[in-house]
């Protein structure tokens, strides 16, 4: 029997070219129009070190990276070791591994599963045979895969072709040479494949993107022209991809000498009128929190995007976690207003990240992206885009306005026409001290009061514009999860999942964090019976930022929340929804 | 109809109606009107000039000129005028601060300001003490003064920022001093006409927290640099470095080399070629597999 819907993982050391698999076979299946999902795992070194590549691939639309692996390839079992409960086999999973590495299968942790399919492939030894050196071996796996699992051949082919192309004549053909040797070794095992051929029509290419790159291009699709930045894992991409466009498109880009000089180059950039991003991890928002309280204060549009990575510190460079909540929100001396924004899915970076200019240029505050590793650094395959999103442009001073011209003036809506330099009359000085409606610093308690709240009052205007969020599942629920960011694959899977099975089962997402959406939330927990928050964050940190503005019900709300470092999986939260279904025992297990 | 003549800007045009916070006598009021004549004998038009600051008694600067002003947070000053100079170009960016401001809290973006030659005038007004809060040792105090934070004398080393600036990329150098108001205008003057990044370091004292006789101490000291001084060489400025028994103004160092605005302006024409700016759905075609 066929399927229609297959996960791979494949595993090794650095040099192993573990990532150059993932690569092809995820660029091969969109070429193809399948819907392709793949996520690489690293350990922190630079070169050597264990690796992994992760490639779901599927005749049907796919919301999350696939639990649990069906075919695992393995170069090392020492390198898979360290991936003990990241990579999960499912039932009778074909384990495909390096002939010679002899450890012993007891000693091999694939997941609660009672069988395996083992089956000994002399990668090393085809390698050496067939194109002459062992560097072969994952073209060898390519061929191997492609046969086994009835993966896109021809497109597999011509990307072989294509990254051999530019090497010696040689290269290319021992690498040929490598893949049809793979493809020649599957006829010896191929009775381990059995029923798990993958079954497809081929359709249209899609594009495959991550959301880091669909970020940076959103930046300047939004009209943003300067970008300041500093390297840091995970973010860099959009550091990368902006390096490259944004002379393109006329803009300016500066890679800073820290953090502090990229917030603050971005907040002088949009002073002068142009729109104006940085990008960074939790490590790097911290040290822009300063800034960000000056851009709160002298209301400076400014878009920051922070993808989350493990933390406290250095934490877990390389990997997922939605600990930066409370930083995003709070992150701040005095009260700061921000908005905050969560794109949920790969796709979403990119209308997140045009709502995000949007905003910051209607209210002239700091605005927030809050992206994570796992949609950030993972790429899956998407339709073009249809690019009909509004962008909005900078409220300037009407020609009434410059005759006396008061910077902050306080308006009914707190928001006052900004001027920039170039424009006559429109001088005037911003500060980061309280000040009045023409910029000049003051300490009086009375003006400070009159211009938080004018400050404030910003953020009703965002709120009652902007409804971002998802909904999934039942119109009437048992079981409501309530969940952000890139937890949302994973739910939304468990819900249409359990929906299928006829339980009243759905989920909300919201996409807008701060200014709190109030009116969506409490109309969405009208229709559920038991909430169930979910989060990557130890302490707890969404669940406790919903108790700050929602009743939610105490008896009938529970939370699955652990730390990160592992993608949130379909399998947990269907765990989850059946525990709340079998009455409530999740809640005496996790509740912090 | 005959275009409107164009009214000549005299210094006092620049003053805005904000009295200074300063204490009286102090050195700031020398560099804010030496920096007013400045504006007016280039004829600077406010609207299309910034300033910008960092915290500190002399980055209440920006408040006091009528050109567009920002008033930033400690240290960060040449961080905005990084991103007001490229974004854009065009303006005329002056960055002010004191020397706790500039080469303490903020000494890394003056460093790589200077590496980058970024066409920014940075004026560093130095009293070698912190004034605002109070009379705390600095970067720029001499080793063994007593502050209100070196109770028993000050155990570090001082900076000269000039030599800070000279060996880390400034394409123009001086030093001035606020109580000679004709050379600090020159200089002034001559750092914002300067192509690339322009460090001035301006010593302006401080008479609460340094003495009521630092300006005499300072005038004392004050000599210019000779005639035939040749600011072109790196081995010349370096001379008039960590002195001791005198201070000597001028421009001791001034090269013209491309700035940061003209390596990016020429990246900008590779990249561009003479095609139009990509469309975002053309951005985005490039993510089709390619093979």
């Amino acid at each position: 029997m066929p399927t229609r819907d297959l996960t791979f993982a494949i595993v090794g050391s650095g040099g192993d070219g573990v990532i150059t698999v993932g690569d092809m076979m995820a660029q091969a299946g969109a070429s193809e129009g399948l819907h392709v999902m793949k996520v690489e795992a690293y350990g922190p070194q630079i070169r050597g070190g264990e690796s992994s590549c992760t490639v779901r691939l599927s005749a049907d639309p796919i919301f999350a990276q696939g639990d649990l692996v069906q075919v695992l390839v393995v170069f090392n079992w020492a390198d898979f070791a360290r991936f003990r409960g990241e990579i999960i086999c499912a039932e009778n999973a074909i384990v495909l591994y390096e002939a010679t590495d002899e450890t012993p299968h007891d000693q091999i942790d694939l997941g609660p599963i009672e069988e395996a399919k083992w089956v000994p492939v002399p990668f090393i030894e085809l390698a050496k045979e067939s194109a002459g050196t062992t560097l072969a071996k994952n073209i060898v796996t390519i061929g191997l895969l492609s046969e086994l699992f009835n993966l896109p051949r021809k497109p597999l082919e011509r990307a072989i072709n294509k990254k051999f192309s530019k090497k010696k004549k040689e290269v290319l053909e021992a690498n040929i040479k490598g893949f049809d040797a793979g493809v020649e070794h599957a006829s010896k095992i191929e009775e381990a494949a059995t029923g798990m051929r993958l079954q497809y029509t081929p359709g249209e290419p899609m594009l495959l993107m991550s959301g880091n790159e669909l970020s940076a291009v959103a930046a300047l699709h939004a009209g943003c022209r300067f970008f300041a930045g500093y390297p840091i894992t995970p973010s860099s991409e959009v550091l990368h991809l902006l390096s490259e466009w944004m002379p393109k498109v006329g803009g300016y880009l500066v890679q800073t000498e820290d953090e502090l000089s990229a917030i603050g180059a971005v907040i002088g950039g949009s002073f002068a009128g142009v729109k104006s991003m940085t990008a960074t991890s939790g490590p790097g928002l911290a040290l822009m929190t300063e800034m960000l309280g000056l851009a709160s204060m002298a209301e400076i549009p400014a878009v920051i995007i922070d993808v989350q990575r493990g933390g406290p510190s250095t934490g877990l460079p390389t990997k997922s976690e939605q600990s930066d909540l409370w930083q995003a929100l709070w992150g701040s001396h005095g009260d700061a207003p921000r908005v905050v924004l969560a794109p949920a899915d790969v796709e979403d970076c990119f209308h997140a990240t045009v709502a995000a200019f949007n905003i910051a240029e209607e209210a002239q505050m700091p605005v927030i992206v809050l992206s994570d590793q796992f949609i950030a650094q993972r790429r899956e395959t998407l339709s073009m885009l249809t690019l009909d999103h509004e962008v909005i442009g900078r409220q300037v001073p009407s020609a009434g306005d410059l005759r006396e011209y008061k910077r902050y003036k306080d308006t009914k809506s707190g928001i006052s026409p900004m001027s920039w330099p170039g424009m006559k009359g429109g001088e005037y000085q911003t500060n980061g001290l309280e000040h009045l409606e023409d910029g000049s610093p003051t300490s009086m308690h009375l003006v400070h009061e009159q211009m938080n709240a004018k400050r404030y009052r910003k953020l009703r205007a965002v709120r009652a514009k902007y409804s971002f969020y998802r909904r999934y599942g039942a119109e009437k629920a048992d079981v409501g999860i309530i969940c952000w960011g890139s937890s949302k694959g994973p739910v939304k899977e468990a819900v249409q999942k359990a929906t299928a099975r006829g339980e009243r089962v759905s989920a909300f997402v919201p996409q807008l964090l701060y200014p709190f959406p109030y009116h969506e939330f409490n109309e969405y927990l009208k229709t559920v019976d038991n909430v169930v928050v979910i989060e990557l964050s130890y302490s707890a940190q969404f669940y406790k930022y919903l108790q700050t503005f929602l009743n939610l019900p105490e008896a009938r709300t529970f939370v699955y929340k652990r730390s990160g470092g592992k993608n949130l999986t379909v399998g947990e939260v269907e765990d989850k929804i059946q525990k709340v279904l079998e009455m409530g025992a999740l809640r005496r297990e996790v509740l912090v | 109809m005959s275009p409107p003549t164009k009214v000549e800007l005299k210094p006092g045009a620049y003053k805005t109606d904000l009295k200074p916070v300063w204490c009286p006598g102090c050195g700031d009021f020398g560099v804010l009107n030496a920096l007013y004549r400045s504006m007016a004998a280039l004829q600077i038009e406010p609207w299309n000039t910034v300033i910008l600051s960092g915290i500190g008694c002399s980055s209440r600067l920006p408040g006091y000129v009528t050109t567009y002003g920002f008033n930033g947070v400690h240290g960060r000053a040449l961080t905005l005028a990084t991103g007001v100079k490229m974004a854009r170009p065009e303006l005329t960016v002056i960055a002010v601060g004191g020397d706790g401001d500039g080469l303490a809290i903020g000494g890394n973006h003056l460093i790589h300001a200077c590496r980058r030659n970024l066409d920014v005038t940075y004026i560093l007004m130095d009293n070698e003490i912190y004034g605002l809060t109070k009379g705390q040792v600095a970067p720029t105090t001499p080793i063994g003064d007593k502050t209100k934070s070196t109770y028993w004398g000050n155990p570090e080393p001082a900076f000269d920022p000039c030599e800070l600036a000279i060996s880390t990329g400034a394409s123009w150098v001086g030093r001035g001093f606020s109580g000679d108001m004709k050379g600090m205008t020159e200089l002034i003057t001559k750092a914002i006409e300067h192509d690339g990044f322009s460090f001035l370091n301006a010593m302006s004292p401080c008479v609460t927290w340094r003495g009521d006789d630092e300006f005499k101490r300072l005038k004392a000291m004050h000599q210019k640099l000779p005639e035939d001084h040749d600011p072109s060489k790196r081995s010349n400025a370096i001379v008039y470095t960590r002195e001791k028994e005198v201070m000597t103004t001028g421009v001791l160092y001034e090269v013209e080399v491309p700035t940061m605005i003209d390596r990016v302006e020429a990246i900008k024409r590779d990249a561009m070629g003479d095609k139009p700016a990509p469309s975002t759905k053309e951005i985005l075609k490039t993510f089709y597999p390619s093979f």
